[in-house]
């Protein structure tokens, strides 16, 4: 094996477990204290470095369960889920799944789905910016053509169920925010993710507008999405939703396979 | 593309400083930014390094590629890094003397080698597969260091300028990482400024560190210390002016401090070069 690659490997075990610093040791200069003592500083730069990654996509989780307690919540997924990629802004997907089994946060059940979330909002930060599209086109598609279109939804966004009031949880913790701080555990909430702008935007769908945008957004056509909106809520208004996607440039382009009805 | 002129000072560009940079838009040679902050599709980051862009010569610092891992190098990170530079065209690209990853596992720090003919070999090859793949010379930066390895035949310095001579890279010197292994592992740091050729420098670094118990820790907290200043002028005086950056990463103060650290490297500089040639 090259001689490189060799020392590599033991670099990364010593990096990664804190009593194997021997196996580093016998390429390094100094006694076995001073090797222990510098290769410290090396992990807990490592450690300090993904907190950071987490520490910024995923500030509400921080707020809710505290700073310290955080700290070492990252550190324990940092331990089962180490980084793979020079980009820390990849850091970070599978925090929520691990939130969900850690047995020191079960006594806050919504905190998985509040970190799933805050992924889906961090990505949309960085998600592509929208462009400008022709939306007469839309209007004058032939009724008869109208259920076979298909919604270009704007990078970044995302939806997804809880069976927590988890948009409420998470706009009472934003800086602006300025209402009342209480929130009513009995209710359910869809959060819908967008971006706006340079602004992620987080708001809560019905049953009848999460059904469509739900259904809409995994690509199914406006008529199969609109009948699954029906079925969930008799009173849903086409209409109304699309002017609002609209006017939020959220909806950005359309196509029509002409063989879809 | 907007060229920075060897008498350039710029800073690192940070999020706290957006605002006020691009508000009052301070008299700076050029703004440094870590590449991979900038490898996202859109948003209000890339909208932030677009006004920087129209207004400052932009350097563009990869702290991730992981040159020196010796299993690959990072292709699809390769990828991202040949999208910004294309998008961004910036004056400056440099990377670092150092590994990161090895198989799936990333460190995102800045690892040491040893200096060996090996490591040579391999850093040639990588160099030369990253320009190719930039269509663009880079600048590599020589890191700060806790430890040291005992097959090191040859000096961070000597190993920079040889890289430079075979694949026509320019080295990024760090003063402040050059002084902070000095301390770490007891060398003369002047003396190895002999290392590099005047021609091979393209841009050199200041920052500040901070003191632990047996060694220093290149934490980029601080301003410049005294010893560091010192070796600057030093660098100057046998280098010639090139530009220099202040680096500031954490504990990340008032912009006016970087501004002030920003106008002594220009002064320091500039006496150098005046005396040099009086």
């Amino acid at each position: 094996m090259p001689e490189l690659l060799e020392i590599q490997r033991d670099l990364a075990v010593s990096l990664h477990e804190l009593d194997a610093t021997p196996i580093a040791g016998r390429w390094l200069m100094g006694d076995a204290a001073l090797i222990d003592r510098r290769l410290a500083i090396y992990r807990a730069n490592v450690a300090a470095t993904a907190v950071k990654a987490l520490v910024a996509a995923y500030p509400v989780v921080r707020q809710v369960v505290g700073e310290a307690f955080f700290d070492g919540l990252a550190r324990a997924y940092q331990h089962v889920a180490p980084s793979t990629s020079g980009d820390m802004f990849d850091y970070g997907s599978a925090f929520a799944g691990f939130v969900a089994e850690f047995p020191h946060t079960q006594s806050l059940p919504y905190l998985a789905d509040l970190a799933r979330l805050e992924w889906a909002v961090h990505r949309a930060y960085g998600a592509e910016d929208a462009v400008d599209w022709d939306r007469q086109a839309l209007a004058q598609v032939a009724p008869a053509q109208q259920p076979a279109i298909r919604l270009k939804w704007a990078a970044g966004t995302a939806i997804f169920d809880s069976n927590f009031p988890i948009v409420r949880v998470w706009s009472i913790h934003q800086t602006d925010f300025d209402g009342e701080f209480t929130v009513d555990w009995s209710v359910r909430e869809c959060a819908l993710v967008t971006r706006e702008g340079f602004r992620v935007l987080v708001s809560a769908l019905d049953a009848g507008d999460a059904a469509f945008t739900t259904s809409s957004l995994a690509g199914a056509a406006l008529g199969a999405s609109a009948q699954a909106a029906l079925a969930a809520e008799p009173g849903f208004d086409l209409g109304r939703l699309l002017g609002r996607l609209m006017a939020s440039n959220v909806i950005c382009g359309f196509t029509i396979n002409k063989d879809d009805d | 593309m907007k060229t920075i002129p060897a008498s350039a000072v710029g800073i690192g560009l940070r999020q706290p400083h957006y605002r006020e940079v691009f508000e009052h838009k301070p008299e700076l040679g050029f703004l440094e930014v870590h590449s991979e902050n900038f490898f996202l599709d859109g948003g209000a980051s890339m909208h932030a390094l677009e006004r920087a862009r129209a207004a400052y010569p932009i350097s563009l610092h990869g702290v991730g590629l992981s040159l020196g891992s010796a299993d690959a190098l990072a292709q699809a990170h390769l990828a991202k890094l040949k999208r910004l530079v294309d998008r961004v065209e910036p004056a400056l690209v440099s990377e670092h003397l150092s590994w990161g990853s090895l198989g799936t596992r990333h460190f995102n720090d800045l690892l040491p080698m040893p200096n060996t003919r090996e490591v040579l070999a391999l850093l040639t090859e990588r160099i030369d597969r990253v320009q190719s793949a930039l269509k663009r010379s880079i600048l590599v930066e020589n890191v700060s260091a806790y430890i040291e390895f005992r097959d090191s035949d040859m000096t961070d310095t000597a190993l920079l300028d040889e890289l430079a001579r075979r694949t026509g890279c320019a080295v990024l010197f760090d003063v402040n990482n050059l002084y902070v292994n000095a301390v770490n592992f007891g060398f003369d740091p002047v003396s190895r400024l002999a290392d590099l050729r005047p021609e091979a420098v393209g841009e050199m670094h200041l920052a500040g560190h901070t003191a632990v118990d047996d060694c220093l820790i290149d934490t980029h907290g601080a301003r410049v210390c005294s010893e560091v200043w010192a070796l600057y002028q030093e660098a100057c005086r046998r280098f010639g002016p090139k530009p220099t950056l202040i680096e500031w990463d954490t504990h990340i103060p008032a912009l006016d401090v970087l501004l002030d650290e920003a106008a002594i490297a220009g002064s320091v500089a500039r006496n150098t070069l005046e005396v040099s040639h009086a």
